[in-house]
């Protein structure tokens, strides 16, 4: 089954899923409308032969990241002469849509046919959460605390959702376009 | 996660012991890094493991939200830095793709030759310690002795023995000297006959088997379910192998095969990695042969490259599994966006579940078996 005869089947399951405007080049990428939809068609896609689930992230579409993130200048040039101001290093590209979504990924591969798919869902920053899938794929597991922990999505009924990577004390979500870090002990 | 389950053997028992807990790391000789495992401990039989990572995280998927995307190969290297150069070539793939730049011909099969070999050295590594581990320490010595020798034949091609740096967008740093490829001619044909010594060393050593063999064994369907990747997958016997399923750089064109474990014990993962030597000498004697004169950097990769707006995803067989990489680009001078599908962190998530129920010894074992590097792991 390639990627055309996948899409085809899935239309017809699932009528509302469709292609995403962006998709990831060369990959059939889907977008679902809502995360009601999520459950259902994983379900479909691991009887289908989609059953090794790859990766679990997620993009800040807010904007540009805000240099405030970061413990002390990461791009620190000593040839700079004194007093010169150093270029920006995060800069808004015009014409690019930035909108305050937080647009989740999960990628799908088919070892038997060769295949992937990526699937898409956006989810509002205020508040991102998805139903969690490691009642599935045990994989889900850290890879969702992975991203609870630098993203802040909330997995709805994930088992122990607990930070992963990041100290206890640091707080915020590192990966978000404007988190903003709070000095500790071990800066400077 | 699997909260306190008595293990069947305990279950029987009539005997009543009172439970342990023990911090296995952060400082330990066998985690190979900074890894820290709880353990609660019923006698001697493990009830409770949570594995605590993080000790070494870097942000660098933050960091290259910053950075440009010829300096973001150099933050690569600081992954996996056993087996630095896939890491390099999967974000030149993902960011090629992002580009639209090919590289040429000659840079891709020297990309191939300095993975593979890459790969022997991670894995001699792997064999080395994995022996110390379970308590054998002369095959690390032998190991040891043919890893340098390919660490030097890095050194002597871009400077660095570990932190290489050395596939660049477009294409490959510098070309290789006759000399280089004599050097590497000279070592394939040493380092062959040095597998069988292995075998004879370590792989079919009777108390090494007795350590390995039937311990920590899993299933296909678990494996797949764990999303587990490399070796570690093919140990359980799946065929799953990015250099077969997604060829990139050209790996279709090269005559190897996959090896497959059959029980998914400590003993195949290892007997895997100690196969796949050998078919990495075969894929290097191939593309050594068939090395197509050229360039070794594709025309046209900008000093400060802008790729149009889009996402890529691009993935490699790594020393330790599949390694991906998911780029967004705004149309600014860094990623966006940048994910790492690092198999080491996806590898390690198994050990809660699998350790429960084992002996204390089986732990340093099964946690060799799954080769983990923790500056991937933590990233």
């Amino acid at each position: 089954m390639n990627s055309e005869e996948l899409f085809a089947k899935i239309q017809a399951g699932f009528p509302a899923v469709e292609r995403a405007a962006i998709p990831v080049k060369d990959y059939l990428t889907l977008r679902l409308p809502a995360k009601e939809q999520l459950l259902p068609l994983t379900k479909w896609l691991r009887q289908a032969g989609y059953d090794y689930l790859e990766m679990i992230t997620a993009t800040d579409f807010k904007g540009p990241v805000d240099m405030n993130g970061y413990i002390r200048q990461p791009n620190f040039n000593p040839f700079l002469p004194e007093g010169a101001t150093p270029e920006i290093e995060s800069a808004a590209t015009a014409g690019f849509p930035y909108k305050p979504v937080i647009e989740h990924l999960w990628s799908f591969v088919s070892i038997s046919d060769k295949t992937r798919v990526f699937v898409k869902l956006e989810l509002p920053r205020e508040a991102p959460s998805v139903p969690t899938l490691t009642g599935l794929f045990k994989t889900a597991d850290w890879q969702e605390r992975e991203t609870f922990d630098l993203m802040g999505v909330i997995y709805e009924g994930h088992p122990n959702l607990t930070k992963i990577l990041t100290p206890d004390f640091l707080q915020g979500h590192p990966l978000r376009k404007d988190y903003v870090h709070i000095k500790d002990r071990f800066d400077e | 996660m699997s909260d306190i389950a008595t293990p069947p053997a305990l279950a029987t028992s009539s005997l009543k012991t009172d439970q342990m807990f023990i911090n296995m790391g952060p400082q330990h000789p066998s985690t190979h890094g900074v890894l820290r495992i709880a353990l609660t401990l019923e006698g001697e039989v493990i009830v409770k493991a949570v594995p605590d990572i993080g000790y070494l995280h870097r942000g660098t998927e933050k960091l290259a939200e910053v950075r440009g995307y010829h300096h973001c190969i150099v933050l690569t290297d600081r992954w996996d830095y056993v087996s630095a150069m896939p890491n390099n070539l999967v974000f030149c793939l993902a960011a090629e793709k992002l580009l639209g730049v090919k590289a040429p011909a000659r840079a891709d099969t020297l990309r191939v030759v300095m993975c593979e070999m890459n790969r022997i050295a991670s894995h001699l590594l792997f064999m080395g310690t994995y022996g110390i581990d379970t308590g054998a320490f002369t095959p690390f010595l032998y190991a040891f002795r043919e890893r340098e020798m390919v660490l030097d034949l890095f050194e002597m091609l871009c400077g660095a023995r570990l932190t290489y740096n050395y596939i660049r967008l477009g294409g490959v740093m510098t070309d290789v000297t006759p000399e280089w490829i004599g050097r590497l001619k000279e070592f394939l044909v040493y380092f062959k006959p040095r597998l069988d010594e292995y075998n004879t060393l370590l792989t079919f050593n009777p108390i090494f088997m007795a350590r390995t063999k039937g311990v920590g064994c899993i299933t296909p369907q678990e494996a797949v379910n764990w999303g587990l990747s490399g070796p570690n997958l093919r140990g359980s016997g799946v065929n799953y192998d990015a250099r077969k399923h997604d060829p990139y750089c050209g790996y279709e064109t090269y005559e190897f095969d996959v090896p497959l474990g059959e029980e998914g014990s400590c003993w195949d993962r290892y007997y895997c990695r100690v196969r796949e030597m050998r078919e990495s000498v075969r894929i290097i004697e191939q593309a050594l042969a068939k090395l197509p004169d050229g360039p070794v950097m594709a025309p046209g990769v900008a000093k400060v490259p802008k790729p149009a707006p889009g996402e890529s995803y691009a993935h490699v067989e790594a020393s330790r599994g599949d390694l991906g990489i998911y780029l967004v680009s705004d149309g600014g001078i860094s990623p966006f966006r940048m994910h790492v599908r690092a198999p080491s962190f996806v590898n390690l998530a198994m050990l809660e579940e699998k350790l429960v129920g084992m002996k204390v010894a089986d732990v340093i074992a099964i946690l060799g078996s799954i080769d983990i590097v923790l500056g991937e792991v933590d990233r």
